[in-house]
């Protein structure tokens, strides 16, 4: 059967279609943060060591493996990693993670994108004036979430309208294709994205010190906070496997999404190039625009007691607390607050609309729905699956399909993928394959890296989890009694959408298997 | 700011764009890949 697959409309769209995957809310609110608690200046040692042997490693082998599962008409990874082992019966359940895990995070990001939909809202119509102080701007966000009741918000009324846009414009976006839909977007939204940073990076840098009184207070010291280097850090452990989860979580490595868009390249269009292109994207952002915005304005109108307590309470208060305080203190401070909220929501959804792709291309690839139906079955399943994480917020849900979703599969099966793609496809095939089509080669030593160290380097952050939090994650040790049966009924409900997942793959496996002894259909592979 | 956050800030920056500008050249110097064609699908 021949079918006319869909391609991305240009070299530079495939790029900032993966950069802004990879450009999400962490990369504005998590690393300045994990940077300010792990050593500062020092931290960013392990940060290009992770960047440079797990990173950039682990883009060229998604890209790379998506690119040649995407010539056999796979564009997830169950196929792809069958095409890579044909032998083995079971790697393809592996490869099911590739579709589970991009539908975890959706259910709740989405919901999470919504806030900062809601809250660019809020900024242009001053809706949170009144709060001006972090408790007052701490119940707002409370009662938006749905958390309390209070003179802010009665209900989850509001939160839900915003919930429903962001939704319908997730799923309408991936029903408009590749080109038309998620290419256009991320050009525009990436656009719109730097242009926003800019602009508030030289606001804040320009902003000294607010209070004359304390002229310490001041954003070149409030860089310092972030960057003056504790070389003692280097000596934790702890410092290193949090630079290299920083890295690993800010490229979207070990989701599986690299993998869908990937496969929508040619057999001639470079994966070595665009790799190494929308890591770099990725990182401009993170470093230069998240590590200038926050953490500097914090300290400019905090000083350095009550920014380190901010850093220390985590990303969330510093983006939806912290920040709209400081918007609030300088001059069109509703204009800069929209321009950061929509920064963020940009981000946000740049990310999440390549989290909804790999289920609708599994659709229209292995049960050959039509986008349209493909993308109705995708919206209504997951906008079921998305209630527990409104409603239940507060009983752990999200934080435990961040956990499993946004955390053990990433690791899991960037993994897997690694050492399949040096050890079962080969490193012959895998340098050959990479560098099909190239505009750049590959320095030589990353045959050694990709081969040894990169893999190595993952079941070592794998196995030193396993061997410090394996036991109190799966005894729950530190959840809180009431939100026990929560925890449980959402691990449940994930093994059960794990199972249902894998039995389709199993289903199409057998059927594909059936017609190929009937002789209706050549083996693909 | 201690001397060795500026050095630590400015390094860092160096790196990115190094690696940004590199990438972004190369991109646009290469050839585009906008081309349509039929792949075969196994459906």
């Amino acid at each position: 059967m021949e079918e006319q697959r869909e391609r991305w409309g240009s070299k530079l769209g495939v790029i900032l279609a993966v950069a802004g995957s990879a450009i999400g809310l962490g990369n504005f609110l998590r690393f300045p943060v994990q940077a300010a608690k792990n050593g500062g200046g020092a931290f960013m040692i392990p940060y290009f060591v992770a960047l440079f042997l797990v990173g950039l490693p682990l883009m060229w082998i998604e890209w790379t493996i998506g690119r040649f599962g995407g010539g056999f008409g796979h564009s997830t990874a169950p196929g792809m990693f069958h095409t890579l082992w044909e032998k083995n019966k079971f790697i393809k359940y592996f490869g099911v993670i590739g579709i589970f895990g991009p539908i975890v995070i959706f259910i709740y990001y989405v919901y999470i994108e919504s806030w900062l939909l809601g809250y660019s809202v809020f900024a242009l119509l001053g809706k949170y004036n009144s709060c001006t102080t972090e408790q007052s701007m701490s119940a707002f966000l409370q009662a938006y979430q749905g958390l309390v009741k209070n003179e802010f918000f009665a209900n989850l009324g509001p939160s839900y309208f915003f919930f429903l846009i962001t939704f319908i414009l997730n799923v309408l976006i991936v029903y408009m294709g590749i080109q038309k839909g998620i290419e256009k977007v991320c050009k525009w939204g990436l656009a719109v994205l730097f242009l926003f940073g800019i602009i508030l990076v030289v606001r804040i840098l320009i902003l000294g010190a607010p209070d004359p009184a304390k002229p310490d207070f001041n954003t070149v010291n409030g860089l310092g906070f972030l960057w003056n280097p504790d070389w003692s850090a280097l000596k934790s452990a702890k410092v290193w496997l949090a630079a290299t989860g920083q890295i690993f979580f800010t490229l979207s490595c070990g989701i599986g999404v690299i993998l869908t868009y990937a496969s929508y390249l040619t057999k001639q269009d470079d994966v070595a190039l665009s790799g190494l292109s929308a890591a770099a994207t990725n990182e401009v952002a993170e470093v230069i625009f998240g590590g200038s915005i926050v953490i500097p304005a914090a300290f400019a109108f905090f000083g350095p007691v009550v920014t380190a307590k901010i850093a220390g309470g985590g990303a969330y208060n510093l983006g939806f607390v912290t920040m709209p305080l400081v918007m609030q203190k300088i001059a069109f401070g509703n204009i800069f607050g929209f321009m950061w909220f929509m920064l963020l929501f940009l981000a946000g959804i740049t990310s999440s609309i390549s989290l909804a792709q790999p289920a609708i291309a599994f659709m229209e690839d292995e049960f050959n729905f039509s986008k349209k139906k493909a993308s109705w079955v995708f919206g209504l399943v997951t906008f079921v699956l998305c209630q527990p994480a409104i409603f239940l917020l507060s009983r752990g849900v999200v934080d435990e399909l961040d956990f499993w979703g946004g955390t053990f599969c990433l690791v899991l099966f960037a993994t897997v993928e690694s050492i399949l793609f040096a050890w079962v496809f080969g490193m012959e095939n895998a340098w050959t394959e990479m560098h099909v089509g190239s505009d750049i080669t590959i320095p030589r030593i990353y045959r050694f890296i990709i081969k040894y160290i990169t893999p190595a380097f993952l079941l070592f952050v794998l196995g030193f989890w396993f061997w410090q939090d394996w036991t109190s994650i799966i005894l729950m040790k530190n959840v809180p009694k009431e939100n026990v049966l929560f925890v449980l009924g959402t691990r449940i409900g994930l093994v059960i959408f794990f199972g249902a997942l894998a039995f389709l793959v199993w289903h199409i496996w057998q059927k594909r298997e059936q017609k190929r002894k009937e002789g209706m259909q050549p083996d693909a592979f | 700011m201690r001397f060795d956050g500026w050095i630590f800030m400015i390094l860092s920056w160096l790196v990115i764009l190094s690696l940004f500008f590199y990438s972004l050249i190369h991109t646009l110097r290469s050839k585009d890949s906008n081309k349509a064609d039929v792949r075969r699908s196994s459906g």
